[in-house]
């Protein structure tokens, strides 16, 4: 049996020891079966199964800091001409300094790993945010699938929950989302967590709704028997998702006000502090991967006052989150990601802001098999280089990734038949990893 | 004209290559009796060509005629021009275009051929007319057309009927409100600027809103927005810079972007990985922005005005006096400074042009040609070497306070080699789902876009018509591709498509809320925004007045302060803002000069259902506030170029299955319900709920039930009491409803 398993190519071994596993074995595949599997392809390349926090993040909160968080005035303070408006302070093991406004964020540093040495290609918002969350430069051919869309692909949809196995909060869009893979596969948008889910509720009685159904699919046959691109099979596609979800018991994780107040609080009654909360009520509910969005960080005026409020709020909800999630011994099983789409420049403009910087700038990771009080890599002495062990966007993918448990250097043939990988051959940057 | 379209279709073999000819207006019989009005155009072969008054050309064996018209038409000579029905200029230009896309399509089918895929056999078949009348308001107007529009249309046996339709609707208030929203997602305009500030696009809103009402050519509105100075609410324009103040850099890539189709973002850190842009040839471009500041200094030295005295910033120097008088009024200053401080910093946000140019390489600059830091000198990028001798270039580089004049001549001059290009190209793709050059954003080289001489001709036509937006979507409008069948083929992202007819789109965030409030309102241009705006009336300040005293800004401020809850109660946002607690008794401020806020207040003429203001997209909040419909469709949060999508949600489908909008419309006082009653027969013995349900279908997909379809819907308003809103919860919900044919 083993001969034969290797001499399969990788893709067909796998479906090899699954259907092995089902017929001979009767029950589903034990996932250190499926692991070796994996190690014996991927031996060749760093990471895999085996290598350091392989698979140890069951579930990620991605905490995306919209419009380029300033490196040196959060994760990667100065003390030099290019300091920001207030002193750094003291953090804890390697996290020699954090940002002045960070001092919740530095009670807690004994639980993180920075990244400071992150340099991208691009300063501009929209491209620079596209290869952030998927590792590739947009292009006018194709979309490229979210981590949470890889996960669901190569791990398959969470079992026993009825919720997506991805959710975004704090946007309207989940763009971009499931990108080449189904629809199905795309993040929930929640635009306010305080609201959550929406209109769930049928405003007609159960049978009543089941014959408005029958009603519309009936009246709509001929269109989608005529028309049947791909935009109208999606949303058809939703309409299934949707009815599915409407009858779940797991929805109650959208009810921020079963939460003590005390908790709540100690979020923060912000978007994002309660977005962070609706994302530990969704990783408790199954849901594997969670955006939250945070704006404000586009800092090109007065950034005094703007760390005063963005970055204050910022740091208390990271802190809250860490300690929350620890509390409730999530930590472990739950990884946190900070990024953003690029720094800020270390220079201070006229402005008396800091506009767009791709060349340096920091990413920061929580819990999920990763070490505390770490940090990766450096800038110079200004924070206007990488000095040492510089980490791309694709390695960035990579290393979430591959805390999730994917096999990031298989080749996943999109429906156009095109090569694609989960953030386009990135390398984990497994040092992160305890 | 129902019977026109019959005839047509049902002749129509393929499309017509040929060129122009003289016509002779006549009615033509074919040998079934059934007649149409068309020009006749010359035979081929064994084919006879027609032009019918919307312009489209028609090709059909000529012995489907009766035998008299077939005698007739060889003893006709075939014309040199085409005279058309009724706007005869419009209709050869249509028909201009549709020769170029034909031919597109004839080049275009070898190597489709090649690739496995099917010839393409001419355009699609005619659109019919239920098919038309709702594409072409959603396209021109961004809604569908209510019951009566649709139902006189379609009635309607003028045979110039389509053409009329077109310039009725391009001549309407809906027309302005659609063609806003498309430029106010491109543009990027929103109300809350980022940044705080208190500085808000209202005045940039507004001025938009008026230049496309006003139909002010393309090149114009360019030219002012790119030259504006001062603060936003003295002129409108001056949004486009103030928009991204403090990032002079992005605005630019922007810019070039989106009026002359050209993406140099990546070499604004660096030289342009794949095209040939270099980053100096970018800080070169900047460099005519170099001179021109969008925002007072608060630190930076005393400015001097022109005759050399020294201006100081009072908002600065008043503001130890100011705390003085609210603290002796009792007022707590930790409360109100930051919004005291916002309010005048707003003031500070103005264009001015200095005579410094201040554009300097990165500090990071790395290529050989310059050295970090080194001044840049302001020139033109070039797409070829001829292009620098096109007049577009004989420009004056070297006056400082002059440069962004220079640089908006340049621009919008009708020999810029990509202007006219790449506002031609989004207008064509806003009408076909796809431009000519994709991305719409870069136009790299328009000999491999899928149909170059489509595209430059349309370039051409653009400057023909001397940028009159309206003028050359008439055209477009009239041809014979865009009013064919949309196409069925699934079009991957990425290949070309060669314009055969419309794609179907899913509707746009605002055609789709739009089209909603033409179902409960009939004629939803009738709603709108408040006029006034209170936001300027109430922010401006004179920092630079040297009168300017504690007292008065403290006065401003209040008012200011109750005007914005007072906007924000009219707006239907954010009621719970308004009364709320003032800084200051009003007997306390009031006996100097501007009046309390009472007199600005105006009745708000909205309707409302359950929260949800019922006006237009472009009359409500820009972009709308999180969770609303608007927003669950994908509308742009107006923070990157073109930045809305069209991707389905659950979200979304929670929202249309259960959410308010379905509720207000299966509500048995919905327009849809009052339509059916005022349309069904007097007479009892009629068939009643046929007549209601044909009203249904025509107010919602705005066609007829088909036969089984009608089979289903009497079956259900006969079992059961909430028959009818069933229907139009089942029809709401339909893809039909929601995408574009």
């Amino acid at each position: 049996m083993k001969t034969e398993l290797n001499r399969l190519n990788p893709i067909a071994r796998r479906e090899f020891v699954l259907r092995t596993a089902q017929t001979a074995l009767g029950v589903s595949v034990m996932p250190s079966m499926l692991d070796g599997v994996r190690a014996a392809e991927t031996a060749s390349k760093a990471g895999g199964p085996g290598s350091p926090g392989f698979g140890k993040a069951k579930k990620v909160i991605f905490l995306w800091m919209n419009g380029g968080m300033t490196h040196i005035d959060t994760w990667d303070p100065k003390t030099g001409g290019t300091k920001g408006p207030t002193d750094p302070i003291k953090g804890k093991g390697q996290v020699d300094f954090l940002g002045g406004t960070m001092t919740k964020m530095a009670a807690v540093s004994d639980k993180i790993s920075i990244v400071r040495s992150m340099s991208s290609k691009t300063g501009v918002h929209d491209a620079g945010t596209y290869i952030m969350k998927t590792g590739y430069e947009p292009r006018g051919t194709i979309v490229h699938p979210n981590l949470g869309a890889w996960a669901s692909h190569f791990l398959g949809r969470v079992k026993g929950v009825t919720l997506p196995d991805s959710v975004v909060v704090n946007s309207g869009s989940a763009y971009p989302g499931a990108g080449f893979f189904p629809p199905a596969l795309s993040p929930i948008p929640i635009s306010n967590p305080e609201t959550g889910l929406q209109n769930l509720r049928p405003t007609t009685d159960e049978g009543q709704f089941q014959k408005r159904l029958s009603l519309m699919n009936e009246f709509d046959s001929s269109f989608r028997n005529k028309f049947k691109s791909e935009e109208v099979k999606a949303y058809t596609e939703f309409y299934d998702e949707t009815m599915k979800l409407m009858k779940s018991e797991d929805l109650k994780a959208f009810d921020l006000s079963s939460e003590p107040a005390a908790v709540r609080e100690k979020y923060g009654r912000n978007s994002f502090g309660q977005g962070a909360l609706l994302a530990r009520r969704l990783v408790q509910a199954g849901v594997r991967f969670i955006e939250v969005q945070f704006g404000g960080w586009d800092m090109h005026n007065n950034i005094d006052t703007a760390l005063t409020s963005t970055g204050a709020t910022m740091d208390q909800v990271f802190a809250a989150l860490i300690e929350d999630l620890a509390s409730n011994g999530l930590l472990e099983s739950t990884m946190v990601v900070m990024g953003s789409e690029f720094g800020r420049t270390p220079d201070v403009n006229e402005n008396e802001g800091r506009d767009h910087y791709p060349l340096a700038y920091s990413t920061v990771f929580a819990g999920g098999g990763v070490k505390g009080g770490f940090v990766y890599g450096s800038t110079d002495k200004d924070g206007r280089r990488v000095a040492d062990k510089q980490v791309s966007p694709p390695d960035f993918q990579a290393t979430i990734g591959h805390a999730m448990g994917l096999p990031v250097d298989e080749v996943v043939m999109s429906p156009s038949n095109r090569p694609f990988t989960v953030g386009d051959k990135g390398t984990p940057v497994l040092d992160i990893f305890a | 004209m129902k019977q026109t379209t019959k005839l047509l279709s049902s002749l129509l073999v393929a499309v017509l290559f040929a060129s122009s000819a003289l016509a002779e207006v006549r009615t033509w019989t074919d040998t079934k009796g059934r007649q149409v009005t068309a020009s006749f155009i010359g035979l081929d072969g064994g084919d006879i060509m027609l032009q019918t008054a919307d312009g489209g050309m028609h090709k059909f064996p000529l012995t489907n005629l009766s035998a008299e018209d077939q005698a007739l038409a060889k003893s006709l000579k075939p014309s040199e021009q085409p005279v058309m029905l009724a706007n005869s200029a419009v209709a050869q230009a249509s028909a201009k275009v549709d020769l170029l896309v034909a031919t597109g399509i004839g080049r275009a089918n070898p190597e489709r051929i090649k690739g496995g895929k099917p010839a393409i056999t001419g355009f699609n078949a005619m659109a019919n007319d239920e098919q038309f009348v709702r594409r072409v308001y959603l396209d021109i107007v961004g809604r569908i057309p209510n019951y009566d529009e649709a139902t006189v249309f379609i009635k309607d046996s003028n045979p110039a009927k389509r053409a009329k339709l077109i310039d009725m609707l391009l001549d309407s208030p809906g027309y302005s409100g659609h063609m806003y929203n498309y430029l106010a997602e491109m543009l990027r305009v929103k109300d809350r600027l980022e940044g705080g500030n208190n500085v808000r696009g209202i005045p940039y809103i507004n001025w938009l809103q008026k230049q496309v009402e006003q139909n002010v050519t393309w090149d114009k509105m360019v030219f002012d927005m790119l030259t504006a100075t001062g603060k936003m609410w003295h002129n409108g324009a001056a949004g486009y810079l103030l928009r991204d103040s403090g990032m002079p850099l992005d605005n630019l890539a922007n810019t070039l972007a989106v009026f002359l189709g050209t993406d140099v973002a990546c070499a604004q850190c660096h030289d342009h990985p794949f095209a040939d842009w270099t980053q100096y040839q970018f800080y070169e471009m900047a460099s005519f922005f170099g001179a021109t500041s969008t925002r007072y200094q608060r630190r930076a030295p005393a400015r001097r005005n022109k005759e050399g005295m020294e201006m100081v910033d009072m908002g600065n120097k008043l503001m130890p006096e100011m705390e003085k008088i609210i603290e002796s009024n009792g007022g707590d200053m930790t409360r109100i400074r930051n919004g005291l401080q916002q309010f005048i910093g707003a003031n500070r946000y103005a264009i001015t042009d200095t005579t410094t140019n201040s554009i300097k390489l990165p500090h990071d600059y790395k290529y050989k040609d310059a050295k970090p830091l080194d001044p840049v000198a302001p020139k033109f990028i070039a797409w070829s070497k001829e292009d620098r001798s096109l007049p577009a270039y004989k420009q004056k580089t070297k006056d400082e306070e002059n440069l962004r004049v220079a640089f908006a001549t340049w621009t919008t001059h009708p020999s810029n080699p990509r202007f006219a290009m790449a506002i031609a190209n989004r207008m064509w793709k806003r009408a076909f789902g796809q431009g000519i050059n994709e991305p719409v954003t870069n136009i790299d080289d328009p000999n491999q876009s899928a149909n170059p001489a489509l595209l430059k001709h349309l370039a051409e036509e653009m400057k023909r018509v001397k940028f009159n937006l309206k003028d050359f979507m008439r055209i477009i409008y009239n041809t014979r591709a865009y009013q064919s069948e949309a196409t069925t083929e699934h079009i991957a992202m990425g290949e070309p498509y060669y314009f055969q007819g419309p794609l179907l789109r899913r509707m746009t965030a605002e055609q789709a809320w739009d089209s909603y409030m033409t179902l409960v309102l009939g004629d939803p241009d009738k709603y709108k925004k408040p006029l006034e705006d209170l936001y300027s009336k109430s922010i401006d300040l004179d920092l630079y007045n040297p009168k300017l005293d504690a007292q008065t800004v403290l006065m401003k401020y209040d008012a200011y302060r109750k005007m914005d809850a007072k906007e924000r109660a009219l707006m239907g946002g954010g009621l719970a803002s308004a009364g709320e607690g003032m800084m200051m008794d009003d007997a306390k401020t009031s006996g100097k000069d501007s009046k309390p806020g009472t007199d600005m207040m105006m009745e708000n003429a909205s309707l409302s259902y359950n929260g949800m203001v019922l006006r237009r997209s472009s009359e409500l909040d820009q972009p709308a506030g999180p969770g609303h419909f608007l927003i669950e469709f994908g509308q742009s949060p107006r923070n990157i170029i073109d930045g809305s999508d069209k991707i389905g949600s659950v979200p979304q489908v929670l929202m249309m299955m259960n959410g308010r909008a379905q509720e207000m419309l299966t509500n048995n006082d919905s327009l849809i319900f009052r339509t059916m009653e005022r349309v069904k027969p007097a007479d009892e013995k009629a068939d009643v709920a046929a007549a209601k349900l044909d009203a249904l279908f025509m107010s919602v997909l705005i066609r007829r039930p088909t036969e089984a379809e009608m089979t289903t819907a009497k079956k259900t308003v006969a079992s059961d009491s909430t028959g009818y809103a069933d229907i139009i919860w089942a029809l709401i919900n339909t893809r039909e409803f929601i995408f574009v044919q």
